[in-house]
Parts: structure tokens; C-alpha cells; sequence
């Protein structure tokens, strides 16, 4: 078909691009306006035009220039930084503070997140409950809903997820882009296991107590997001452990390595999402007639899949979050997004667009509430 | 669902976690001594399952043991207030970094205990025998867990800890008599390690935890 097409700009017309982008333009539409626009608040319409030209312009962008991960990021880390702010500023409004008290817990209005499945599944197995105190429908962040769209996500997407649908992986990529070398350039290849480490533990550890173990004891983002009251030891030192690991694995070793480390080392759902890989219709693949074997995509990869070796046997390893920082940085063009079952090297713009289409729809009708909120309230602020 | 309930819900998880560690730290060990003899050459499936089960009840039978010991030697050693609060904390933070060290060194595969079954001749009892030393081997995981069967309110809820400290333990076992099978052994061995590494980190934090909380409370 088009194999010798790519989308490179300079071939492609300024029209064509446009053409790639009005499906997008029409869903998020209808996505970001429920189908009827409501321009008479104006903090609220001008938040609506921003979000919504925002993510149409960036998609755009990705067609126009051929760049996939550096539109991407840009969307991913607004994402993850507006989540944290409506989270924050939706608690402040309920509850006056970041933390939760005990009758939070009783009464379930702790806001769900992804990070919980894991430890739900065997519970949910074997006592027929949920673990988590949130609510299971409706409500903020309500548990149904976040559960459907994580398995509909992470089935089509695999831990492509991780790239294009967490809403914290922003924050540690962020990070990961401030320096332009790295200090820190080599970690051990055993550390990449360390995911499946933390799942093994939390998936037994929550389903012996019943709790979600990870969320009480590890997660980084309770920084950002929310913790429990500080009333005795043991919550201080949950604190502590929360602190501690947010300004290590998702501050300060990304700067030093240009890596994602937490999502690298630590988050039991990119273990999940690294076994989904295996049936997500998604892959990045190498064509090895082209391939000239620079490493430069195993220097870039931000999650640690790519190793010379892969290169060499032309397989990108389960690891890979189709963030697309190796399709830029390829400058043969001998590493793209591809659908299984077709030969690398082939279909190359077919299987970029249907998956930049799928992937990034899912993260702008995902992020859009989130962003339009926080524009919303900076324009508040402002004004 | 009352207090009580929860609280055991709570213990259990913390020996569950430090099994969890042993055992695949045991497997990191022991894995190329114990496999030859557990697996026996060509003996199929079903014997193998047979010494498996042989040497995980074995193993039971040495923590049960374990346990009572441990509660009653607690009971002696722990009656004074303050040292109840503070000693079992400083112990839990010493064992902890053992256990952290042993998994981060490179020298795991020198120290099996059940090395000494190679002087055995009745295949027979090579099970029982790993089950013993298997759980008396020396290592930090058996130190904490001891501890904590010492500082228990009653014998149950030593037992109970034992209980998860065996689950916990022998859930890397099972997939023995399929080991000829399984093709990512490295991936496995990797995960224990780092396993057995994160169990030292939260006992660490445990034992950090139960000695402010003592020093707190005089």
C-alpha cells in the first residue's frame, strides 16, 4: 500500500492534515460540549474554546509534522497537572484539606483511581467486595466507570495506557524532560522487574487485609493528590513514605536519568499493562532492512524497553508504552507503530493513524474535564 | 466485623509479606541445590507433587513447633513493659536490613543450608529432610518472624502469623513440579529477589514504626 508514504510534513499537505483531524474535531466536540454548547458563563466558554482548541491543534500538529511523542507530551503532562489540580481543588471545596479522615473512609468518598485494580481483583474474587471506599456509581471519580475505561483502554492500548491514558504518568514524563543529558545513565536490567515485585505484593497483601495496600502505604501521587489524616505514627510515616517516594522516583530521578522511573520501577499497573501488551492489537516494530542499528531509540526510551539486544534481534520488549519517543527519534524511519499480524515496514501510515486516532481520542475526551476545570479556575484566579 | 478482626487482618498481611520474601528468597538461594533433589531426576509430575507435598508439610509442622517456642520464650523474655515496646522494633530494623543486604548481595547461591542433604542415600526422606532445614535455615525473613511470634498477645495469634509466614512462603514452591516447564526462570528469580528486597523495606519502616510508637509510649 503506502509503505514509502510517511508523514513527515514536508510530503504530506497542510489539507491532509486537516482531513486526519476532522473526525477528531467533530468527537471531542461533541464530547466537550454533552452536543450543546453553553457559552454563557464566560470563564467556563473561554475554558471550553482553550481545552478544546488545545487538543485539535496538538493532534493536528502530530499529522502536520509526523512528531508523535512531542504533541503527546504536551497534552499528557497538562493532563496529569490539571487531574491533580481538580482533584485538589474539588477536596478543598468538599472537605477544607488534602487529607482524609476515618469517616471519609465509612461514609466512601475517597476518589478512585486506576492504581487500585490490581488489588481489587482478588478480593472481588473470593469475597465478592470491593476494597476500596469510593463509590461504586456515580459520585466523583466513581469506581465503575474508572474500571470500564481502564479495561477498555488497556485491552486496545496495552500499556500504551501508560502513555496516553494515566493520568499520572505526565508528571514523572514532565520531569523527565527538564535536563537535556542525563547524570545518571546506566540501572541495573533486574530493576525493571521491580513492578511485578510491588504487584505480587500488594495483589496477596490486599486481598489477605482487605485493603488496597498500595494506595495506603506507597503511592507517590498522595502528594498530589489525597492522604490520610496525620493523627499518629503510622499515618506520619505513610506520609513520609508518600513524600519520599514522590520526590524520588517521580522528581528527582527523572531529572537525573531522563527516564520515567516510577512508572519504570514502581507502578504495579504497568505491570498489568505490560502483560496487556501482549494481546493489545498495537506494537511498535523494526524494520531491520533499515534499521542501521545507532541505538539512538534505546537512548531515548523513556520506560527501559528497548535494550541493544532487541535491536539486534529487531523486537521491541513488552516494556514498550508506545509513547513514540523512539518513532521521532529514528531518523531511517526504521522503527514505527505498527498492528500485529502486518510486517514491519509495511502499512506504516495505515497503523500510525489508526493508532494515534484511537490512543489519543482516549486521552482528550479522558483529560477534557480535568483541563476545562483547571482552565476554568485559573481563569478565575486571573480574573 | 469487629476490632479484633481487623487487627488480625493486619498481622497476617505483615507475615504474609515477609513469607512472601523468604520464600522466594529460599528459591533464590536453594533453588539449584533443592530442584535435583525434590525433582528426582525423571520422576514425573505426580511424584514430584508427592515429594512436594511431603516437604511443605514438613515445613508446616517445623513453624507450628516454631510458633508455640517463640510464644512462650517471648512471654519470658518481653514481660517487662518498656522492653516489650522498644526491643522488638530495634529487632525488627536490624533483621530488616539483613534481609535488604541478602538480597542485594551476590553471594546468595553459597549460603544453602540444604546443602547437606547431598550426604543423604534414602531418597525417601530428602523432603522431610529440605523441610527442615528449609525452615531453620538462618536466614533474617525467620529471625522478624520469630520475633514477632515472641511479642504476640496469645499462642492463636503467633499461630496466625506463622500460618501466613507459611502461605506466604510456599507459594513459590508449588510451581516446583512444573519447573522443567517453565520457560522464564530468570524473569521469577528476579522478582523474588526484588521481592524479598521490598519485604526488608516495609519491616524496616514496621520496625522504625514500633519504635517511636514505643519510645512515644514509654
Amino acid at each position: 500500500m503506502d509503505n514509502n508514504l510517511r508523514l513527515t510534513g514536508t510530503g504530506k499537505t497542510f489539507g491532509k492534515s486537516l482531513l486526519y483531524t476532522f473526525p477528531m474535531f467533530l468527537i471531542t466536540f461533541m464530547f466537550m460540549t454533552g452536543g450543546r454548547p453553553n457559552f454563557s458563563d464566560l470563564a467556563s466558554s473561554l475554558a471550553l474554546i482553550t481545552a478544546f482548541l488545545l487538543v485539535n491543534i496538538l493532534y493536528f500538529l502530530m499529522h502536520y509534522t509526523g512528531k508523535t511523542d512531542r504533541y503527546r507530551a504536551v497534552l499528557f503532562i497538562i493532563f496529569a497537572l490539571s487531574l491533580s489540580y481538580t482533584l485538589i481543588h474539588n477536596m478543598l471545596e468538599v472537605r477544607r484539606s488534602m487529607s482524609f479522615s476515618q469517616a471519609d473512609v465509612l461514609e466512601c468518598k475517597i476518589p478512585f483511581c486506576h492504581l487500585v485494580i490490581p488489588m481489587m481483583i482478588l478480593p472481588a474474587i473470593f469475597t465478592k467486595s470491593i476494597i476500596f471506599p469510593g463509590s461504586i456509581l456515580g459520585g466523583f471519580a466513581d469506581i465503575s466507570s474508572m474500571v470500564v475505561l481502564w479495561l477498555i483502554a488497556t485491552v486496545v492500548l496495552g500499556r500504551g495506557f501508560c502513555s496516553w491514558g494515566c493520568f499520572y504518568g505526565g508528571w514523572d514524563d514532565g520531569f523527565s524532560r527538564i535536563r537535556k543529558k542525563p547524570a545518571i545513565k546506566k540501572i541495573g536490567e533486574l530493576w525493571k522487574w521491580m513492578p511485578f515485585a510491588v504487584l505480587l505484593m500488594v495483589a496477596l497483601t490486599s486481598a489477605v487485609a482487605l485493603l488496597p495496600t498500595y494506595c495506603s502505604w506507597i503511592c507517590p501521587f498522595k502528594a498530589v493528590t489525597e492522604f490520610e489524616q496525620i493523627v499518629s505514627v503510622e499515618s506520619a510515616t505513610k506520609a513520609g513514605i508518600f513524600l519520599s517516594l514522590f520526590g524520588g522516583l517521580v522528581i528527582a530521578l527523572p531529572v537525573m536519568t531522563k527516564k520515567r522511573t516510577q512508572c519504570s520501577f514502581l507502578c504495579p499497573m504497568g505491570a498489568v499493562n505490560t502483560l496487556s501488551n501482549k494481546i493489545s492489537p498495537f506494537s511498535i516494530k523494526i524494520d531491520k532492512k533499515v534499521c542501521t542499528e545507532c541505538m539512538k531509540c534505546v537512548e531515548v526510551c523513556p520506560v527501559y524497553a528497548l535494550t541493544p539486544e532487541d535491536i539486534k534481534a529487531g523486537k521491541v520488549s513488552v516494556f514498550c508504552s508506545k509513547c513514540g519517543k523512539c518513532v521521532d527519534s529514528c531518523s531511517k524511519h526504521a522503527i514505527n507503530y505498527g498492528i500485529k499480524g502486518i510486517p514491519a515496514g509495511t502499512m506504516k501510515n495505515f497503523s500510525r493513524n489508526l493508532f494515534l486516532f484511537v490512543s489519543f481520542l482516549f486521552m482528550a475526551v479522558f483529560s477534557a474535564g480535568s483541563i476545562i476545570s483547571t482552565f476554568q479556575g485559573l481563569l478565575k484566579l486571573i480574573f | 466485623m469487629d476490632r479484633q478482626y481487623f487487627y488480625r487482618k493486619k498481622f497476617m498481611t505483615d507475615s504474609l509479606i515477609l513469607g512472601l520474601s523468604s520464600g522466594s528468597a529460599c528459591l533464590a538461594t536453594c533453588g539449584m541445590v533443592m530442584f535435583p533433589y525434590l525433582m528426582a531426576g525423571s520422576a514425573g509430575v505426580k511424584r514430584i507433587a508427592l515429594d512436594l507435598s511431603l516437604f511443605l508439610v514438613t515445613r508446616f509442622l517445623v513453624y507450628f513447633i516454631l510458633a508455640t517456642l517463640s510464644w512462650y520464650f517471648g512471654q519470658a523474655l518481653f514481660s517487662n513493659h518498656i522492653v516489650r515496646n522498644i526491643v522488638p522494633g530495634i529487632l525488627y530494623i536490624v533483621f530488616a536490613v539483613l534481609l535488604v543486604w541478602f538480597s542485594i548481595s551476590g553471594n546468595r547461591n553459597r549460603d544453602c543450608p540444604a546443602k547437606i542433604v547431598k550426604t543423604v542415600n534414602n531418597h525417601k526422606l530428602v523432603p522431610v529432610l529440605l523441610g527442615i532445614v528449609n525452615s531453620l535455615g538462618f536466614c533474617p525473613a525467620l529471625f522478624i518472624i520469630l520475633t514477632k511470634g515472641a511479642t504476640q498477645g496469645t499462642i492463636l495469634q503467633s499461630y496466625l502469623s506463622f500460618l501466613a509466614f507459611f502461605i506466604g512462603s510456599s507459594i513459590w514452591f508449588i510451581p516446583l513440579p512444573l519447573a522443567g516447564k517453565i520457560r522464564k526462570k530468570e524473569v521469577l528469580k528476579n522478582i523474588g529477589i526484588l521481592a524479598t528486597g521490598l519485604a526488608g523495606i516495609i519491616f524496616m519502616i514496621k520496625g522504625l514504626t514500633n519504635l517511636i510508637g514505643g519510645i512515644i509510649n514509654g
